[in-house]
């Protein structure tokens, strides 16, 4: 079963050489959707008629004058917090249980456009934070590499149905983390761009100028094929930039020889230290650059945990700011995990939160520095392996400061690959951090490490029984 | 830094939150981490340094 699995790259190719029908590449989707989804939860709400009507309707085009586009006919999934006009919109939350949007959000346009098939809604943590939960209309999704763990969140079920292969890329939002850990922990691919290179309208906010929109896939070059389509201005959004778009895929197999690439070791190993899993991932990661020919060298930033309290004080009182009206007068119906986060933002002052944009400013400058001589960074994206989803800590955002974070509070894009497998045979991950609208380098070096090793080769055991 | 519940109170009553009992410790366990970050974003910077959202106007307003 797992063979039959192409990437975006692979089903473009076939597709446009009239080899693979995009009715058939939907109707294996979707086949595999129906065996595995009541185990993985990856999906709140399945679009299987509009999917179907959308194959046939790319069918005939290709038919017809061939495909517009690489991801002409592609089935994909759109996270829960994405405005799709006409299909229920639910944020997994029970406020918006029977909201259905009467516009589409821009990427979800954009994709709409581009020539994808819609297979669904993919599950999210209620309003992009605090899962996993287990008190809301719908269940968290599960991890198809071991369904007792986690997918890490919040774009859970995109990174579970790409894992699974039941889409071939999805949407994923990310505020401190929220595509590439998912992307990690689920042994896929998954990018935040650079803040304002892929519009937000439309998109819930977590926290409006840490969110950020992007591609999630099984490969860095099918990351780089839906960025393509993604990436632009709009003058709905507010923090969209407007710089020039170029060819996401034209650096793909130019090799990695003579990049200089930074390691933040002390992120990994003192600030936070991790698993042996990831270490031996992140060291092995580390001879395969230097064997193709990259430069390493070693980088030194302000401690994770600065990071991490600069972006929590943000985020905290942005959130706390776009759900204050719920908050105040329907806290109780806000997931558990969820409401305690709100609460936090009781405990923040005015002050406090200009405190942390300032620093906001310093830190982000220190980085632009540090990496002034360099092509790129490379440091950890999860601690460890999932956790057993029943064991997830809610309150782990205070002692153990996340990998992610310090690139929502920078904006500078990141990408998290699968770097190997850890313990029970969980994917581990590192994450390369780039300079702003810089992602082709990104794409360039992420792509060479996929070739150059044989984890792309591997799907979940579940997939292919 | 512990938090007391006159203290907790009153930040509560400016949010508009009405907690339970149970959520109000637990706010209360947290208020040490919040504070720790609170003080961990402040550095001797003086008045001068600027936050990271600079406002500015956009091509729409200079049209």
């Amino acid at each position: 079963m797992s063979e039959a699995i192409p990437t975006i790259a692979e089903a473009a190719r076939l597709i446009a050489a009239k080899q693979l029908s995009p009715v058939e590449l939907t109707r294996a989707c979707l086949a595999r959707v129906h065996a595995l989804d009541r185990e993985l939860h990856a999906f709140v709400r399945l679009t299987e008629e509009r999917a179907l009507a959308d194959a046939r309707s790319a069918e005939r085009a290709i038919m017809a004058g061939g495909p517009s586009g690489p991801l002409h006919g592609i089935p994909i999934g759109l996270k829960d917090i994405v405005d799709t006009k006409g299909i229920t919109t639910t944020c997994q939350s029970r406020f918006l249980q029977d909201n259905v949007p009467d516009g589409d959000a821009a990427c979800a346009e954009k994709l709409a456009v581009a020539g994808t098939v819609l297979i669904g809604k993919t599950t999210t943590h209620e309003f992009a934070d605090g899962g996993p939960s287990f008190d809301l209309p719908a269940p968290p999704a599960r991890n198809p590499w071991n369904t007792e763990h986690f997918t890490a969140g919040s774009s859970s079920g995109t990174g579970a149905a790409v894992a699974a292969g039941l889409i071939l890329g999805g949407i994923g939002t990310d505020t401190g983390g929220s595509i590439r850990g998912p992307a990690a922990l689920c042994g896929i691919a998954g990018i935040k761009p650079t803040y304002g290179l892929v519009s937000r309208a439309g998109v819930a906010p977590a926290a409006y100028s840490l969110d950020h929109i992007g591609p999630m896939a099984w490969t860095a070059e099918d990351c780089a094929l839906m960025l393509q389509a993604l990436a632009g201005h709009d003058s709905r959004d507010p923090a969209s930039a407007a710089p020039p778009i170029p060819n996401y895929t034209a650096l793909l197999g130019t090799g990695v020889r003579g990049l200089r690439i930074g390691v933040i070791h002390h992120f990994h190993e003192t600030d936070h230290p991790v698993s042996d899993g990831t270490r031996r991932g992140i060291d092995a990661a580390l001879v395969t650059f230097r064997d193709l020919g990259a430069e390493l060298r070693e980088v030194q930033l302000s401690p994770l945990q600065d990071w991490a309290a600069c972006g929590s004080l943000i985020s905290i009182t942005e959130r706390a700011a776009a759900y204050e009206e719920w908050s105040r007068t329907r806290l109780g119906e806000f997931s558990e995990r969820l409401s305690s986060r709100l609460m936090l933002g009781a405990l923040v002052s005015g002050v406090d939160y200009v405190q942390a944009v300032r620093r906001r400013r310093e830190l982000r400058a220190e980085l632009q520095q540090a990496m002034a001589g360099l092509d790129l960074v490379l440091t950890a994206t999860q601690p460890a392996e999932a956790a057993k989803i029943d064991e997830v800590p809610k309150w782990d955002m205070f002692d153990k400061p996340g990998f992610t974070m310090p690139f929502n509070v920078a904006g500078y894009p990141a990408i998290s690959i699968c770097a190997g497998f850890g313990t029970g045979g969980l994917p581990v991950a590192i994450q390369l951090v780039g300079k702003p609208f810089q992602e082709p380098t990104l794409f360039r070096v992420a792509d060479a490490f996929e070739k150059a090793t044989t984890f792309r080769s591997r799907r979940p055991a579940l997939v292919a029984a | 830094m512990e938090i007391n519940d006159a203290a907790l109170e009153y930040l509560l009553a400016r949010a508009g939150l009405s907690l339970t009992e149970e959520q109000k410790a637990e706010l209360k366990n947290v208020h040490a981490a919040i504070a720790a970050m609170a003080q961990r974003v402040r550095k001797p910077r003086g008045r001068m340094a600027e936050p990271a959202h600079a406002y500015g106007f956009a091509e729409e307003d200079l049209a």
